[in-house]
């Protein structure tokens, strides 16, 4: 929403995907093709696929979508910040254990805290605890939370999003949640 | 009223071809193609329209604009697909803050179907045990009525009970009725002479060719479909405004 076609600097509304192998990786998938529909241009980074059957689908829509996949990630951080308006992160999620992250994701986040274009987080930036900000962590621009946002965002001085506008009222009372109302019938509301 | 996509006063290079309206058979191999070749499940298909549903039900009417008390709707689902669609449109609609009660007479043992009922349920909405035939207990108990009973797979020669009977209460409601995807009882690819009359259609993904002739708001609703299979179909879909999942036709 930020960052709206008329804001992209570059002449094409490029955009780079980075998807983990998990959860989160699945909903970046998602998101790439539904940005495909309103007529941005992502491109994925996906180096690590999950075997399971739902990750592959998701997999398979967005390569129907002639959303291109790169095979691998350029080292030199001025191609990124050339060739993309943005970087979308959504490699590692809350599920992650971040003080034992594998390759290729450490490396990708070497990449990441040197690229100059902005970085868009879902759920929880790459890296990060879920409970502590990450002092030494990738710095995002914007951070989509979903749901609800998680404890390492208190401290978050970005742009901070809070998206998905489904969960039952019961979840919401009895995990004390209180939830902004969301304008009108938006999916999404600025924290 | 134009409701061919055409632009006449812009100075395009390209012509601008006219909506597809979709055979029965054209509606259905679209859907096993988005099954089979582009990988999309059943539920994340359903849970898409099921929110482009209820997001034209809140544009054709807005709470403000409802009249009763309560901003209350009677979602009426069948056994199939256009039933789970109905659901899930519920289900949204109670995020929006209207008050849905659904009729769902008979429900599909698929296991998919029963899982959009229980997350109706856990959202606290009421569901009928039977409909009245009492036409008024309709009209003053809710604002409208949203048809989620029949979908383009039907036999619209061969309705059975409890369709038939609700379709007859249905001709008599005096609220609007608003349908998904196609009116029940309409046959896919003809408008029915005798059948019920909606305010509002919200057609999924494409038109079916019996809307063409339909003369209430007709709504496109369902923003996801593959640039590959619109072209393939030749769908020429209009252009959503923004980020919007519909657009009024």
């Amino acid at each position: 929403l930020p960052f709206s076609h008329l804001s992209l600097g570059k002449k094409q509304p490029t955009v780079l995907v980075i998807c983990g192998p998990d959860q989160n990786g699945s909903i970046g998938l998602v998101c790439a093709r539904h940005l495909r529909m309103f007529e941005y241009e992502p491109t994925i980074y996906h180096p690590k696929r999950s075997p399971h059957s739902l990750h592959q689908d998701f997999t398979v829509q967005c390569e129907k979508m002639d959303i291109p996949f790169l095979s691998y990630l350029p080292t030199e951080v001025q191609l990124i910040n050339d060739a993309y308006n943005l970087v979308i992160d959504a490699m590692l999620g809350p599920e992650a254990d971040c003080a034992n992250i594998k390759e290729p994701y450490s490396g990708i986040l070497v990449t990441l805290k040197q690229v100059k274009i902005p970085i868009a987080s879902v759920d929880v930036p790459s890296g990060w605890d879920v409970e502590e900000p990450s002092q030494e962590g990738i710095n995002p621009e914007v951070l989509i939370s979903l749901t609800a946002p998680k404890k390492c965002a208190m401290s978050f001085s970005g742009k901070h999003f809070l998206a998905g506008r489904f969960l039952p009222y019961d979840i919401q009372k009895k995990y004390e949640l209180n939830l902004p109302d969301y304008p009108g019938t938006d999916c999404l509301i600025e924290l | 009223m134009d409701k061919m996509n055409h632009s006449s006063a812009e100075a395009e290079a390209e012509t601008i071809e006219p909506l597809r309206y979709l055979s029965k058979g054209e509606a259905a191999a679209i859907e096993t193609e988005l099954l089979r070749d582009y990988r999309f499940g059943q539920q994340q298909l359903i849970e898409i329209w099921g929110q482009a549903c209820a997001l034209a039900i809140t544009k054709a009417y807005p709470l403000s604009s409802l009249g009763k008390k309560q901003p209350t709707v009677l979602v009426i689902c069948g056994p199939d697909q256009n039933g789970s669609i109905g659901l899930v449109c519920a289900r949204h609609l109670r995020m929006f803050e209207y008050e849905p009660t659904i009729y769902h007479p008979k429900r599909s043992p698929h296991s998919l179907h029963q899982d959009f009922t229980v997350q109706c349920e856990k959202m606290d909405i009421p569901f009928l045990s039977y409909l009245p035939t009492e036409v008024q207990l309709i009209n003053d108990a809710y604002n409208l009525v949203i048809d989620a009973m029949l979908g383009p797979e039907a036999d619209c020669a061969n309705i059975k009970e409890p369709y038939s009977g609700i379709l007859v209460t249905l001709k008599q409601v005096k609220i609007p009725i608003a349908s998904v995807d196609v009116p029940s009882g309409w046959d896919v690819e003809e408008p029915s002479q005798e059948g019920i009359n909606p305010e509002v259609l919200i057609s999924l993904t494409a038109p079916k060719k019996c809307a063409m002739s339909f003369s209430g708001k007709h709504f496109l609703a369902g923003r996801f479909l593959p640039y590959d299979i619109q072209k393939k179909y030749e769908l020429n879909l209009p252009d959503y405004p923004g980020t919007d999942c519909l657009i009024e036709l």
